[in-house]
């Protein structure tokens, strides 16, 4: 294959701006799917991101097409379009020359596309801006159009315009990305270099590895090598997603494709990794990915102790596919053997947890998340913390440090005002604001990320009605004046459920938590104290009386069967309790420290 | 209705018989009309094919009626609709297959007020009845009415007194209390007139609203309130301390007996022991399988016309079930449990799991312990299902947690 007839690109998009629909509509015009085939979206395998609307996972599908006579090879990676994902996207960025900025004409520009458009930017990819939506009677096309030059500073004058609902304009997409994407810059000549873009696991045929070809040629039955973790592996299998999976012979440079070994063992394939000839010339790895920092942490316990293992498994699994996860085993008093798991922000825990859930059938207990703190101690040395449980008392460190981030929001103009109290709330600092047009506006603040995953996000998206969208980034470490927020379930400390906060929020912050312990805990056969402290001073204390009537009036023969069951069901919603102290505590009450957060009562 | 405990197939059910002396119990699958808050099966007789249920019922008893039960329970639905002849030929034909006259040392009917007289007394009374138990529910008229009963209060005291008559010694009365609207001087004054009858034996049960009652149904859409917890206490306590002071023993959670004539048929319940019961929806224990018939008429009925076995469903619990399930039963009784006892007849080897459990309902003054067994304290009978679901649960998490490897 000519590397000048492949153009590798992706599509920049925030959620729900049509990058799926649009994605299937190229698959379509180019005849790689039939229309009845086309209701579900191809590119989002997974049932979880169905369901979300979201896509977590780069998958990577080629497209024929003929273009003024020419036979082309089009590869869309896929990119997922949310906050915690950035990586993600740098990660498909990299197999990328250039990208489409698809945004939404009557949304207009949201802060995700603003961040993974400076991204593909920082890549030195070319950048095609679309509008979409124009079937839209609210689309605002000119408008949106100066978002875009304003926010992201492109000229972008002759956005195309199209629908990828009805299909108009998708013709002028597919003519902009043969030419305005350039091909590969690739040496078929010289020794074999790709780079592992994704894998996913199979459970028949082993790890199947998303390869994005630079140099040479890859044929079935090469040996090749993963230069990173120098594992040596047969190419049994090789082909193209179209997007079914379609047997090929050879890949070659600067086309992308899948790899198939029969690799079974999840810690050989390292995403960003770089494959070589084995025993070949030497080469250069490529340049691989950052692997970003975990930012935000919780702890996850099998609800079932004999589950522990499973869990390591299947948190093996995923790390697999997902370098910006980290695990590692934890103790505590309350919740038994666990593992403290590392994530890049909130929405990215709650994918992970679900898919635990769903994909590996764990039951498990989750902890509210934390932040790392850093402390510094008396002789200057510094440990970072990723527990109120692991904070030292005051006496032990000199200094406690939070993470800073510098947050950038874009919300329609007539929101300012109460962003800013939000924002002022949260302990935020103002750095700047800025009009992308009449009526949207950028507000960029630096927020300890503390606040932003206790509730500073959902109270972003009430108050501005869900038309309000952030981004943001760690910048560093600040110190602060923190406290351990202890919580005492029945006189005892629960360490799951203590938190670090700032010391004027600490009285509201226990307040709000054993207020909602107060309602998570069911009543028991005795009166039970919650209380809220501060080292020794009780701020806060609630109580939950005990249970004062609860017996069946008639049991007989014919109904204990039946009666035995309904007793069992009580207890049933028990699966996911703990005990502290005699005390069941549901796995609800551990997220009781988060503040007001959407959707608490949906789950 | 709700019940449908599809647990599995019947597979063992048809292999098991029941050992001589097993607790027969029969059920009459009609009444009057149906009350509101009743979850039991039974349909209105009018235009059913009662002398041909009775065939069956007589068919089933041929096959599968143990030999000499220790007790007989004639339960429903209303025995007493029968008339004195069906009564006859369902007697004669029990007594036919399984001896029971000879054998049972307690022979009870279920009676409603409007279909007990002095004739219908009189016959039972002949027939090998030596135990009424009569469904007084309430004295209140607008209750009555709520509940949907077909008689008065006066008819309830004249079918106690045509017992009476006939020759009962054992004469039990039903009572239900803790209704929506009721005061608790009212039931006290009506609890009171109630025992210058000394029955020997009352059940004064907490009106519970069964899922699938058209009562369940009207809470449900608001028709009225439920008391509240601290009210329902109220009357439970109300009602126990009144029955003690009158002499009566509180045996379990809603009976309670004078001179200790407590119903040995459901004694045998509460003690996890096995029965065989015949009749729509009756349910049978044998070894650790528990097994209900067809819960309606026609399909029972055609099971045992097409000679199957007329069970629908079966379960046989895990040894850590049938332990707590034994706890359970066995802590809504005065006499309580032996917690040695309770293991063998749960089948339960391994040791105790329950006892941190024990030891701190203990402590915290819900369990008391004396002569060896365990029972409830005057704090802990009201909370009886909550201590229950203590046990059920300390009894299921059987399966030893596996340490993680490091
Ligand atoms: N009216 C209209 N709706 C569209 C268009 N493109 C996508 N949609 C709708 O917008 C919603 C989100 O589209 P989807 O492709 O899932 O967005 P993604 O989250 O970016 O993948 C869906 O309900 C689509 O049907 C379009 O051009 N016009
Ligand atoms: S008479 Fe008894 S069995 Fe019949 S419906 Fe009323 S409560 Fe139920
Ligand atoms: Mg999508």
């Amino acid at each position: 294959m000519d590397p000048k007839l492949i153009r590798n690109f992706s599509i920049i998009a925030h959620i729900d701006h049509g990058k799926s629909t649009l994605a299937d509509r190229l698959l379509e015009a180019c005849g790689a799917v039939e229309k009845r085939e086309m209701h579900a979206q191809h590119l989002d395998s997974m049932e979880l991101e169905r369901e979300r609307g979201i896509t977590i996972k780069a998958k990577a599908v080629t497209i024929w097409h003929v273009h003024e006579g020419v036979r082309y090879q089009l590869n869309l990676i896929d990119t997922p379009g949310h906050v915690d994902f950035n990586y993600e996207v740098q990660k498909s960025l990299q197999a990328c020359e250039g990208a489409l900025l698809l945004v939404d004409a009557s949304q207009g520009v949201e802060a995700q596309s603003v961040a993974n458009a400076y991204l593909a930017v920082e890549a030195g990819l070319a950048i095609v801006p679309v509008l979409n939506k124009i079937d839209l009677a609210h689309a605002r096309p000119d408008e949106v159009t100066e978002e875009i030059e304003s926010a992201i500073g492109i000229d972008a004058t002759d956005a195309l315009r199209v629908s990828a609902k009805t299909g108009q304009g998708v013709p002028d997409v597919l003519r902009a990305i043969i030419e305005k994407i350039p091909p590969p810059v690739c040496s078929p000549d010289d020794p074999l270099r790709a780079l592992i873009v994704d894998a996913v696991y199979d459970e028949y045929r082993g790890i199947i590895v998303y390869l994005r070809m630079f140099d040479g040629t890859l044929r079935v039955g090469d040996k090749v090598e993963m230069l990173g973790s120098g594992k040596v592996f047969e190419a049994i299998e090789l082909g193209r997603f179209l997007p079914k999976m379609q047997k090929s012979e050879s890949l070659g440079a600067g086309e992308v494709g899948y790899f198939i070994s029969n690799i079974k063992h999840l810690g050989d394939v390292k995403i960003g990794d770089t494959l070589a000839l084995h025993k070949g010339a030497k080469v250069e790895m490529l340049p691989g990915y950052r692997p970003p920092q975990p930012m935000v942490f919780a702890d996850f316990y099998p609800t079932n102790n004999g589950d522990f293992e499973k869990l390591r498994t299947a948190l093996e699994t995923l790390a697999l596919t997902d370098a910006s996860f980290t695990y590692e085993p934890v103790t505590s008093d309350a919740l038994g053997f666990g593992f403290r798991c590392g994530f890049l922000g909130l929405l990215h825990m709650e994918i992970i947890q679900e898919r635990l859930e769903r994909e590996f059938d764990l039951d498990m207990i989750q902890t509210a998340p934390t932040v790392t703190y850093r402390i510094v101690k008396h002789g200057g040395e510094s440990v970072d913390i990723h527990s109120a449980g692991q904070l030292p008392s005051p006496d032990h460190y000199e200094k406690l440090l939070e993470p800073i981030a510098r947050v950038s929001i874009l919300i329609p103009a007539e929101y300012i005002g109460p962003m800013m109290q939000i924002a002022a709330d949260h302990r935020g600092e103002f750095i700047r604001q800025e009009y992308l047009s009449q009526t949207r506006v950028q507000l960029v603040y630096d927020l300890p990320l503390a606040e932003i995953i206790y509730d500073f996000y959902d109270k972003l998206k009430s108050a501005t009605h869900g038309y309000g969208t952030l981004n943001y980034e760690v910048k560093g470490f600040h110190e602060n004046e923190l406290v351990k927020l202890r919580i005492l379930v029945n006189n005892e400390e629960v360490d799951a459920l203590s938190t670090i906060c700032h010391k004027d929020q600490a009285e509201y912050r226990g307040r709000a938590t054993i207020k909602k312990l107060r309602k998570e805990i069911a009543r028991h056969l005795f009166e039970i104290p919650i209380q809220a402290a501060v080292g020794g001073r009780i701020i806060a204390r609630e109580t939950i009386s005990a249970l004062r009537k609860d017996v069946l009036a008639k049991c007989y023969g014919g109904d204990i069967s039946r009666k035995r069951k309904l007793l069992e069901k009580q207890k049933e919603g028990k699966r996911r309790m703990r005990q502290v102290g005699n005390v069941d505590i549901p796995q609800k009450a551990f997220l009781a420290v988060l503040g007001d957060r959407e959707g608490d009562d949906a789950k | 209705m709700s019940f449908a405990p599809r647990t599995n197939p019947v597979q063992r059910a048809p292999g098991l018989r029941p050992e001589p002396g097993t607790p027969l119990y029969v059920h009459v699958p009609f009444c009057v009309a149906k009350c509101t808050y009743c979850d039991f099966y039974s349909v209105a007789a009018e235009g059913q094919d009662l002398p041909g249920a009775l065939d069956a019922l007589l068919l089933e008893a041929e096959r599968r009626a143990p030999p000499r039960p220790r007790t007989v329970f004639l339960g429903g639905g209303t025995p007493s609709f029968y008339s004195v002849d069906e009564l006859a030929r369902l007697l004669d034909g029990l007594d036919r297959w399984s001896h029971f006259r000879a054998s049972a040392e307690e022979v009870t009917c279920e009676c409603n007020p409007e279909s007990l007289d002095f004739p219908k007394a009189r016959a039972l009374r002949e027939l090998g009845v030596d135990r009424l138990s009569i469904g007084f529910q309430s004295l209140e008229q607008g209750i009555l009415a709520l509940f949907g009963r077909v008689h008065d209060a006066e008819q309830s005291f004249a079918a106690f007194h045509a017992a009476r008559e006939a020759g009962f010694q054992r004469v039990s009365i039903d009572l239900i209390y803790g209704v929506p609207g009721q005061e608790l001087a009212r039931w006290e004054v009506d609890l009171e007139r109630v025992l210058a009858l000394r029955p020997d034996h009352v059940s004064a049960y907490q009106l519970t609203y069964e899922d699938g009652t058209p009562l369940a149904a009207q809470l449900q859409a608001g028709a009225f309130q439920r008391l509240d917890e601290d009210q329902e206490l109220a009357f439970f306590e109300a009602t126990r301390g009144r029955l003690a002071d009158a002499g009566y023993e509180q045996y379990e959670v809603s009976n309670f007996s004078l001179n200790g004539q407590q119903c040995s048929h459901n004694v045998n319940y509460w003690s996890n022991g096995p029965y065989l019961g015949i009749g729509p929806s009756a349910v049978s224990k044998l070894a650790s399988t528990r097994f209900g018939n067809a819960r309606s008429i026609t399909p029972w009925r055609a099971a045992l016309a097409a000679g199957r076995f007329p069970a629908a469903w079966e379960e046989t619990p895990e040894p850590s079930v049938r332990l707590g399930e034994t706890w359970w039963l066995g802590l809504r009784t005065r006499r309580g449990v032996e917690p040695a006892e309770v293991l063998r007849t749960a089948g339960f080897e391994g040791s105790d799991p329950t006892l941190r459990l024990q030891e701190s309902l203990l402590e915290l003054g819900f369990l008391e312990q004396s002569a060896g067994r365990m029972r409830l304290t005057a704090r802990g009978w009201p909370v009886a299902d909550a201590v229950a679901r203590r046990f059920l649960e300390a009894c299921a998490e059987q399966t030893s947690p596996r340490l993680p490897r490091e």
